[in-house]
């Protein structure tokens, strides 16, 4: 098999892989915003219960999250599709890492912004909504990109729950005949041509939004 | 089949055998990334098209999969006639990995170190090394503590990756436990809520450490 077969067939998997990103992400952005907001918003226990629930997701290993839903709750009596366990659990587990971007661009505004809207006699969430986070939202999307990167990578995981995407392709080839140089450069290729362009991009938007000095030689 | 909260307790021993292996691994393995991942650094800002080169393959580290990258390894070298332990083509594939992340981590710590350092380096004629090692990493290390101890987390939490390949780590071995007894809940949920409490108690830890080094810079 040619090299060129060989990204073909890896590429019969792309359907799947970008699937569940697209999936992934309509768990994840919602998640972001929704916690983030919360836990900058709230005090006391409601904040430590949001927390709680951000901390689940964001520090347990992806993986093991991956095979603890995707195993276990059926034993509690709950059947979901593999998709739909892959994007849940990828979705939030990006989610969690994304609610802290949006807390630290909230936090990182000046109080002067809600003193000011408070002020003028807007509620709360007036000022939340139209005066916070339009402005954060801005310093919150590179990390939002290199999110974005990590869920794409993070969907070869699904191949473990017998998901057939671009990394299940792959070993799918790997034992139909021995090229392991052939066969895994070609899927290091694939998800490079991927994320690449998504890496490109961000540094991009992050060059725009600051102002950087000179690399400094050694 | 339902869940048995008993059973779930009787898979701790096991899988708890396997800690050390999982704590050793993420030390090694950031030891590991942390040396390459410097020495990327280093090499990058030498001179431009050297530098061109290392932005290239630190992109590319930082642009596949892990898992992908311990297949890679794990698959590739045997090919070339290199036959490594499961054990070491982990340590090798997380250090690889985690070097792309934490270059990236070291540049932003360089770059934020006062100018007049290096030009006050340069006028004392202290060399090109010394420069490196004695007034460029000790700055950078406490600029970086912070992003740099949460890269060391998320290294021990893509610890149970190298399951994929055999290793005896946590995540493998409460994978031993299931395929032994046919019950997947339990173990699961076991080893998740040990890597949670392990990644959650390492988190307030490199918080205490951050809270410090902020500490002294004050002073």
């Amino acid at each position: 098999m040619s090299q060129i077969e060989i990204i073909q067939n890896i590429f019969q998997g792309f359907g799947v892989t970008a699937a569940v990103t697209i999936l992934g992400l309509i768990y994840a952005i919602p998640f972001a915003l929704v916690a983030g907001v919360l836990q900058y918003v709230l005090l006391g226990l409601p904040r430590t219960l949001v927390t709680a629930v951000i901390e689940f997701w964001r520090s347990s290993p992806v993986i093991v999250l991956l095979f603890v839903f995707y195993y276990s709750l059926p034993a509690f009596g709950i059947r979901l599709s593999s998709t739909t366990v892959a994007a849940m659990v990828l979705g939030l587990n990006i989610g969690g890492y994304g609610s802290q971007a949006v807390r630290a661009a909230l936090q990182a505004l000046p109080r002067g912004q809600v003193e000011a809207g408070l002020a003028l006699g807007l509620k709360r969430w007036t000022v939340l909504g139209c005066i916070e986070l339009p402005q954060a939202i801005r310093s919150m999307i590179p990390t939002f990109i290199n999110q974005l990167i990590q869920l794409i990578k993070g969907t070869a995981l699904i191949s473990l729950i017998a998901l057939t995407d671009m990394t299940y392709r792959a070993k799918e080839l790997a034992q139909i005949e021995y090229n392991p140089v052939g066969i895994y450069s070609g899927l290091l290729l694939a998800y490079l041509a991927l994320c690449y362009p998504v890496t490109i991009f961000g540094r991009r938007l992050e060059r725009r939004s600051s102002f950087r000095g000179s690399q400094r030689e050694l | 089949m339902s869940f048995d909260l008993n059973f779930a307790f009787a898979t701790l021993p096991t899988i708890l055998s396997a800690l050390s292996t999982t704590m050793w691994v993420s030390i090694v393995s950031s030891l590991g990334a942390a040396v390459l991942g410097f020495l990327w650094e280093v090499l990058r800002r030498t001179s431009t098209p050297l530098g061109w080169v290392m932005q290239v393959m630190i992109d590319f580290i930082r642009s596949t999969p892990l898992l992908v990258q311990i297949y890679t390894l794990y698959f590739v070298f045997p090919y070339y006639g290199v036959t490594l332990p499961a054990l070491a083509v982990g340590i090798i594939a997380l250090s690889v990995y985690y070097s792309g992340y934490l270059a990236e981590v070291f540049k932003a710590g360089i770059d934020a170190i006062d100018s007049g350092q290096f030009d006050a380096a340069k006028a004392l004629g202290i060399g090109r090394i010394a420069t490196i090692f004695l007034i460029v990493a000790p700055q950078m290390l406490r600029n970086i503590a912070a992003p740099m101890g949460n890269y060391f987390i998320s290294l021990l939490k893509a610890t149970p990756y190298l399951a994929v390949i055999a290793v005896p780590e946590m995540f493998g071995s409460a994978l031993d436990v299931a395929s032994d007894t046919f019950r997947y809940a339990e173990p699961m949920l076991a080893a998740g809520l040990i890597f949670l409490l392990l990644s959650v108690s390492i988190a307030q830890l490199v918080k205490l450490l951050e809270q410090r080094l902020l500490a002294t810079d004050k002073r």
